[in-house]
Formats: structure tokens, sequence, C-alpha cells
């Protein structure tokens, strides 16, 4: 009996014990459920697509308290696949949310879960994985905040009134087709941003020669960046009233700490404050030293934690982002009273853009940094269009020239403007953030290849579906020095881990989980690779990303069990990641049918070009191309072809080419062989030799921008054939055309492209 | 003339579609300011502004499924016109044509004001360090933003910071300054005010930084004898002046010529470094 009493008495005390140790460690779940729908929103003047999570856009605000386990359900209501992926967290591989790496989509009407520790603090964000949902909606703030009893917990900032803000933008066009419009260079974004840099405007600005270099140097108009939107959002609204901070009035004097994650799938955007400077606390949910400025840029997908002041009662202050092409603004007004705007930025000069860039492309294609070591975002080669810092454009001053050339900080906004810049030398981490002296350290150098004509982003001028996950031992260190050699900025953001970005801080270099890197700047970053899994590295603009510029770090040989067949999941991802896209154009015109199709990836195209007539004796002719593209520029393409072609022609007429070869025939169909070459000015060369020996060369320039909508083409080649054509652009799917042709004379048509 | 008036205003409201029409206050001084109040938020089939000069109300007639007041309101006040929802930026209110330069509402309170100002709410003991500070802060500082602009070869603003140096002038107390201050002072003041006087009342950059010159160079024979919180550089460019060159005081190390603007933006040298004494 006794026994038993203490047996009980015993049990009680563990009962309680484990109650106590629960409570003491505070393993409190954090759950929260996510409906993804589709939606119908009006943002920019019509009813267009969307998802919305909960009924909202952005995605609901997401907070924890670090030591919280985080549970998020996912219901997917669309129509499609989806996934969620977890922006600079640390968590088991499996729950990284990227499907076909480390896990399977998630399918439509099925319900997925997600489930980890939350064993950080800091501003995120998260967002969709799948295709291109991230630009119609699924955006969404993940916030972590800290425990008051850390010891890195700083009086001042920490503790400050906080908002959490996504930045977005909004186009009205389906993103699938902006997608393919950027992969086939169609100008119609720059058209509306009034950036097409035609021959006209140039002349106008006294650029001509500028122009001319240009395109001497097989470049398109330039601009930094590549797509038009219709509306900037910050927490989903283009203008907000920030009048209260949990229920407290703002007053003057009050300082109020905004957590920005730029959840924009391709924009970079600056931010500026009517109320005076700056200071930025944290990036990438990184603590760094406070540091004062007058704005920053946020790249595509960063994180940065900036406190502000309210100087000045009655009014209420814009804290403004601006898209980097100055196109568009969203604004948040913080205070109570008048709203006091800030001062626009002005719009950028492109023609001097260009000549930045003339200045930089070597004829192959390859960049050129006249001896500068860039790196860490210090010299922005994009001052020379900002009016702000080098002054309104002005007749060219050449006695000056020569100075300027040897000037080492003729690129330094901070020396040459009055107003104080963000640059990753700025950022200092609070803590010692070196890593283990005894790990192994693996170094790996990348290049960054892109080719702005074609729209081929990649790593080493590979893409995705050309290369192999790369193999990382656990534990090891891995420090990656990456050269950017393309004509883009890319923010590089890897997966899983923050890395340390080396700079003049040495040992508190600050933590980072996404790094812009600026044509021409050579940057290192490093970190232990210390969590098992296949871990994503790529470029955050959406369709970089979609166009390869991704690599896999898998990091040991993890087992997951979300994919059990993981080579064929990697397959189907690569696949997934170099999808051929389609364009077709035709117009027409009052003496025939003249078009062409195209369905081509990064490396390959299949096209075919055809040129119909209403008689026989105009006659009908298809040629059919199937090649690959060489080179890291690709202007050579290798081609077979098949040509079929129908013409009435007269008794004793006859066709003879350039070498006398004839071809008397009505009808003929011919395989050839064939090489493309895009010369200087753009022109293409095109030599084919046919089955019968018969060989052609022709010489072919289409698009040339005579003014912003006018544009001007011609074709000659050894048969003695010639085209010239010109041609209004109406919107981005018609034109007005006009052409004269050695076959079918004179026409003038609608051409229309998609 | 009332009813051509009249009569071309309903021509031209009769292509806008569901009208509204808005009686807004918008701040203006003249003629100037109503042409450029309404070319501001005019939009064609869109938006009409009316803009009267006596009463500074604005008659805004819109479209009000494809336009709103507060964008409307927003693009006059970016022109540099504060009004009932926005106050335009400073820099833009700057640029306005003299005659369009209106009395302000809101004062908008200088940078180095609104800290002490600030530090007047929190505590007794910044008030005390405010009084250390020397009352010809308020001198340099203003030099300082003319210096700046005419980086930037802005007469504009040049010519209005001119004229706040002016002002500061005119009211320094010699009473409050120190013995070294004072006599220097006495010996300085009437140059400063000719040479402020004379760049504010041009626009021209070029006639401005004759005046700059000797203006710079009493001003380094004031600050010498100040004490400074920060260092001052006094910096040097030997081309201007027809290669006599030519001396100016800065907050920044770094060379930003004011004699030249972007032309030669860092052309000069540092010849002395003034520190806190």
């Amino acid at each position: 009996m006794n026994k038993h009493k203490s047996i009980y008495k015993n049990a009680l005390l563990v009962v309680f014990m484990l109650l106590y140790a629960q409570s003491l460690f505070a393993q409190k779940v954090v759950r929260y459920d996510l409906y993804v729908k589709d939606t119908l929103v009006n943002y920019a003047g019509k009813e267009k697509r969307a998802i919305a999570v909960n009924g909202q856009i952005p995605m609901p605000t997401l907070t924890f308290t670090e030591g919280d386990t985080a549970e998020i359900v996912v219901y997917n209501r669309l129509k499609e696949n989806t996934s969620l992926h977890w922006h600079g967290l640390f968590l088991p591989n499996k729950e990284d949310g990227v499907p076909l790496l480390t896990q399977q989509p998630i399918a439509p009407g099925t319900t997925y879960t997600y489930r980890f520790p939350i064993i950080q603090n800091g501003t995120h964000w998260y967002h969709s994985h799948s295709g291109l949902q991230e630009q119609i909606g699924m955006y969404g703030n993940f916030i972590m905040k800290k425990r008051e009893t850390d010891q890195t917990f700083r009086k001042g900032i920490d503790d400050l009134p906080t908002v959490p803000i996504i930045l977005s933008e909004w186009t009205n066009l389906n993103p699938n087709n902006i997608n393919r419009m950027l992969h086939n260079a169609n100008d119609w974004t720059a058209i509306k941003k009034g950036a097409t840099q035609s021959y006209a405007e140039a002349i106008r600005e006294g650029q001509f020669a500028t122009k001319l270099k240009n395109e001497w140097k097989r470049m398109l108009a330039m601009d930094v960046s590549d797509v038009y939107y219709d509306k900037i959002l910050m927490n989903g609204s283009h203008q907000t009233d920030l009048k209260t901070v949990d229920g407290k009035t703002l007053k003057a004097g009050d300082k109020v700490r905004l957590r920005i994650s730029n959840g924009g799938a391709s924009s970079y955007f600056w931010l500026t404050y009517a109320g005076g400077k700056i200071t930025v606390v944290a990036s990438d949910g990184n603590d760094v030293e406070p540091v004062e400025v007058d704005r920053l840029i946020i790249a595509v997908s960063e994180t940065y934690d900036v406190v502000v002041t309210i100087p000045q009662e009655g009014l209420s202050y814009e804290f403004l982002a601006t898209t980097e092409d100055r196109t568009q603004s969203a604004s948040y007004f913080i205070g109570n009273g008048t709203k006091q705007l800030i001062a626009p930025l002005p719009r950028l000069k492109y023609f001097e853009g260009m000549q930045m860039m003339n200045d930089m492309m070597k004829m192959n294609g390859d960049l050129d940094d006249m001896g500068m070591k860039m790196s860490l975002n210090q010299m922005d080669m994009n001052v020379v269009m900002y009016p702000e810092i080098t002054g309104e454009t002005e007749k060219r001053k050449a006695q000056n020239a020569k100075e300027m050339e040897s000037d080492p900080d003729r690129y330094n906004p901070n020396v040459l403007g009055d107003i104080k810049t963000l640059n990753y030398a700025m950022l200092k981490s609070p803590n010692i953030t070196t890593l283990p002296k005894d790990a192994p350290v693996k170094e790996i150098k990348f290049t960054l290849t892109g080719n702005m004509n074609r729209y081929v982003w990649s790593m080493d001028n590979k893409v995705l579906a050309e290369t192999d996950k790369i193999p990382v031992k656990k534990g090891e260190i891995l420090r990656i020095t990456i050269y950017n050699n393309s004509m883009m900025r890319h923010p590089m953001h890897l997966h899983g881990f923050d890395f340390r970005i080396i700079n003049p801080n040495g040992e508190k270099s600050p933590l980072k989980n996404v790094m812009d890197i600026m044509p021409m700047e050579t940057n290192t970053i490093e970190f232990l690779a210390s969590e098992e899994g296949d871990w994503f590295f790529h470029c955050h603009i959406l369709y970089h990303m979609m166009a390869g510029m991704n690599r896999v770090f898998a990091v040991g040989d993890y087992q997951n069990p979300n994919l059990p067949n993981k080579a064929k999941a990697y397959k189907m991802l690569q696949a997934e990641s170099n999808m051929p896209h389609f364009m077709v154009q035709n117009d027409f015109a009052t003496n025939g049918n003249d078009g062409e199709a195209m369905l081509q990836n990064a490396r390959w195209s299949v096209g075919t070009e055809w040129r119909l007539g209403y008689s026989n004796m105009h006659g009908y002719e298809v040629e059919t191309h199937v090649g690959r593209y060489i080179g890291k520029m690709q202007w050579l393409m290798p081609f077979i072809g098949f040509d079929y072609r129908y013409r009435k022609m007269g008794m004793d007429e006859h066709e003879t080419n350039l070498f006398g070869q004839k071809n008397e025939k009505d009808s003929r169909r011919a395989l050839s062989i064939g090489l493309m070459y895009t010369l200087p000015m753009l022109i293409n060369f095109q030599s084919e030799i046919y089955h019968d020996g018969i060989v052609r060369l022709s010489l072919m320039r289409e698009d040339i921008p005579v003014s912003k909508r006018l544009r001007a083409g011609f074709m000659v080649n050894t048969d003695l054939e010639y085209m010239a054509d010109l041609r209004y652009i109406l919107n981005k799917n018609m034109g007005i055309r006009s052409h004269y042709d050695s076959d079918m004379g004179f026409g003038i048509g609608i051409a229309m492209s998609y | 003339m009332v009813i051509t008036v009249l009569l071309s205003s309903t021509i031209s409201f009769a292509q806008i579609k569901n009208t509204t029409t808005a009686s807004v206050k918008i701040n203006g001084n003249c003629e100037m300011c109503k042409a450029a109040i309404e070319k501001a938020g005019n939009v064609k089939k869109l938006v009409v502004i009316n803009w009267n000069e006596n009463t500074k109300f604005a008659s805004i007639t819109y479209d009000s499924k494809q336009s709103n007041l507060e964008e409307i309101l927003k693009r006059v006040a970016l022109a540099g016109y504060d009004n009932e929802q926005f106050r335009a930026p400073d820099d833009a209110y700057a640029k306005l044509p003299e005659c369009c330069q209106y009395e302000r509402v809101q004062k908008t309170i200088a940078k180095a004001e609104l800290k002490t100002q600030l530090q007047d709410h929190s505590s007794h003991k910044a008030t005390a360090e405010k009084q250390e500070n020397s009352p010809l802060k308020a001198v340099f500082e203003s030099y300082f933003a003319m210096k700046d602009a005419l980086v930037k070869s802005d007469g504009t603003t040049t010519s209005v910071t001119a004229k706040s140096l002016l002002n500061i002038i005119a009211s320094i107390k010699m009473q409050t300054l120190t013995t070294n201050e004072h006599t220097t002072w006495m010996k300085v003041a009437k140059d400063l005010s000719f040479d402020a006087e004379h760049i504010s009342d041009t626009k021209d950059p070029g006639h401005q930084r004759d005046h700059f010159m000797s203006l710079s160079k009493n001003m380094y024979e004031l600050i010498k004898v100040s004490k400074q919180e920060t260092p001052v550089y006094y910096q040097h460019c030997p081309m201007y002046n027809d290669g006599k060159g030519a001396n100016w005081l800065s907050k920044e190390n770094a060379v930003k010529n004011p004699y030249y603007g972007s032309k030669m933006l860092t052309c000069g040298s540092v010849v002395e470094t003034i520190g806190h004494k």
C-alpha cells in the first residue's frame, strides 16, 4: 500500500516536471492557414487575373517570435500547381518550398503543411516558387521578432514602433506574355517607357554617333530594367497613410522602423524620405550598425530595416519607392497632417548610359572595366544617367573629357553628388561573423553571363538545364567569387543560408542572403554549408531565373522524404527552366502575306518564314530552319533547312543568281545547310547551300529604330531578290507596314505579331 | 468679355465626361503662378483647373472616373505650390520664380534648428549646449548651403541662400560674440553683406562666383577665430580668376569645386584644415 503510494507520488512529480519543462522551452506552435485562390483585381484600369491568399494581396503577414514552431497549411484552390518558399529562412531542406527540388509541387485541390522551428529573427518574406505566380500576387511579409531577453536586443531600435512593408509591381499584361516578349526582343516596353532611343531621338540630342557605335557593337537600346509596370504597390496599395502604429498616434519626434522587403518580380526600387535621412539598421534580416543615408536602392528580393523620424508637427512625410527606371512609384505618408512630398527622381539620361555602355563593351561582347576594380555597389556606372548626381544634360564638354577619364571617382555617387547613397561597403555587422578557421574551404568562381538580344541569362554561359548539381561536403566552407560579365545587374540569392559579403569591415563583414552585383563587379561571398540538402542559388529577377540563371548546391547526401526519385525530379526542374517560347508574325498586305513563326529555347531555334502571294505569278515560298545558337553572345547559328516554293514562270523564263546558277523549275523543294551570323549593326548574314548545289547568301536587318514608333528593315540576297520595309508600331501586337519586294512588288498592310 | 470666358470654359468642360467640380485652396501669388498651377494640373479631356489669383482658390473640374482630386493636387504640389492636401518639396518651391515665392503657411524648420528644438523637448542640458554654440554658426551654415548650390551651378538657389545669409548677418547681436569673434566681425561684416547682397541680386552663377571669391576670403577670417564642432576645410582652385586661383570653405575633405561646378568638379586641393578648438 505504502509502496503504491510512493510510485503514485513519483509519477505525479514527473508529470509536474514535464509540464514545467514545456513551459520553460516555450514550444509554442504558431499556425497559419493559407487559402490560395484565383481572383480578379483592378490595379491599373483593367480587370485582370491575380492570385490572392486568404482573399488578399499581398499574402497575409506571418509573424513569429524566435523559438516558435511554424505550422503553415496551404490549401491550393487554384487550377494549377503552387508552392511557397520562405525567403531567407534557415530550415530543413524539405521545407524550403522549391517544387521539384525540395518537394513535389502542391497539386490543385490538395493541402500541404509546412512545419519548421523558427531559429532566427529578422525581416524576411515568402513567395511562390512556381512559374510566374510571384508576379501576380503571391508574395507576403514574414517577420520573426527577437525575444526581448535576446543579448543582441538593441534598445532604441528593436523596441521602436514597427511596420512591415512589402514592395511589388503590377502589370496589366499576362506575365507569361511578358516572358515571351522579352525573349523575342519586342520593344513595346521601351515605347511605353519612352526609352526607345531611336535614331531620331539620338539626332535630336546630338548623339547620332553614339547610337551608331552602339549598333555597331551589336547592342539593342539599353535600359536599367526590362519590364514596364502599370502600378507600384506597397503592401498592395499605391498610396498609404500611416497615421498610427499599434494604436498610437504618430507625432513630431517619433521614430518608426520600416521592415521593407522587395517582393517585386523584376524591379529594383530607390527608397527616399521627405523627412530627411534614412537610418539603415538591418539587411536581409541581419542587424547592421546603424548607418545614415539619403537614399538606398533595394534589389529584387532584398530586405532592409530602416528607421525614419517625423521632423515636424502638422505634416506627414512621404516615404517614396521609385522603380530604378523612374517611370513609376508608390508612397507611404508617415505622420499626421498635410502631405509633405519629396521631389520625384528625374528622368534617366539614356544616351549618356548608351555612351557608357559603348565605352565598356568590347567588340567580342565582353565587358572592359578599364582598370577599375569594381565591387560592392560602390561605383555605379549608372550615375552618368542620374541628373541629380551628374547634372542635367548639357552639350558635351570635350575639354573635360580627358580629365574625367583619369578621375578614379568618376562613377562614385557619394563623391560626385552631395547626397549619400548606401552601398555594401557601408554595411557592418555588430558582431564578428567569421567562419570556423578549421573548416575546409571549397572555392568556386562564377561568371555571370547573358545576352540581351535573345534574353538568355546564365552562369559560366550555362543554363540550369546544362549543368548538374554542385556537390558540397557538409561542414565545408563555400567561398564563391562572382564576376558579372553581363550588361544587367543581378540580385543573386542563396536558399537556406546567410552568407558573408566580404567587405572592408573584415571580421564584421555583413551577413546577407541576397547580393546585388552590378555589371563588371567582382564580389566574394562565403558561408558554412552546415545544413544538408539541395539548395537553390539563383538570380532573383523572375524572368532571369526562368531563363535558367540558376545553380543547385547539393550539401551532403540528403534523403528527402518528399522526393523519392531526386534524379528524375531534377530532370523535370531543368526542363521547366528552359521552356521553348513561341512567336509568330504575319503581314496581311495588298501584295501577299509575309510572315514567320519561331519556337526557341536557350540554344535551339526552329523557325519558318513564308511569303505567300495572291497569284501563281507571285508564287508561294516557305523556308524552314532548325538551328543551334553558338557562343555566349549567340551571334552564330548553324542550321539545316528545307525550302519549298512554287512560282509559275513563263516559257523560257528562268532565274539566275549572282553566281550564274540557274533555277528553271516552277516548283522547287530543297534541303540546305547554312550559317547565320549577326554582323555589327545587327545585320544578319546568312549563307546557305542547297542539296542541288545552289548557293544563297543574304544580308538582312530588321527593326531599325528610326523614331519612337517607326521601324525600318531590308534584305538583299544573291538570288538578286531584295526587300525594304517600314513599319509603324500601333501597339504590342499590331503595326502598319509598307514594303517593296522584288518578287511581289509594293504592298501595304497590317502587320500582326504574337 | 465675361461671356467669352464663360463660353470658352464651357467648351473645355464639355469634353470632360463624368464631371465633378471641387473648389480647393492652392497657394500662389501672381499671373505666373496661375499659369504654372493650371499647366501642372490640367490634362486634356480629363482635368481643367481655373485658379483665382485673388481668392487663391481653384475650381477644379475633372472626370471622376479617370482621375481624382488627390492625383491632381499632387501634380500641382510637385510643381511647387502648397495646397490643402500636399506640401510641395522644398526644392520645387525654391525653384519657383521670385514673384511666385508665396508665403508658406507651414514653414520648413531648418535642420539645425529642428535638432535643438527636439533636444529642447527632451532635456535642458541640450539647451545649455546650444548656448555654447557660437551665434555665427548660422552664418557659416548658410554659407555652406550657398557653396553647395554653386557646386551645382544652381543660380536660383544660390541667390535664395544669399538672401538668407544677408538676413542672418543683420540679426547677429555683437554682444553675444567672443572678443576674437567680435574684432573680426567688425572687420568683415560690411564686406560680407556687400557680397551677399550682390549674389542675391543675380541668378547668374558666373557673377555670383566673382563675389563668392571675396566672400569666401572674409568667411575664412571669421571661421578661423570661431569655435567649430567639426573640422572645416579651406580649399583651393588654382584655375579660377584667370589662373590666380581662388579659395573656399567646405565641411567635407573631398573637393567639390564651387567655381566650376560639374565642369571640373573634383579639381582643387585642401590647403588648410581648421580644426575644432
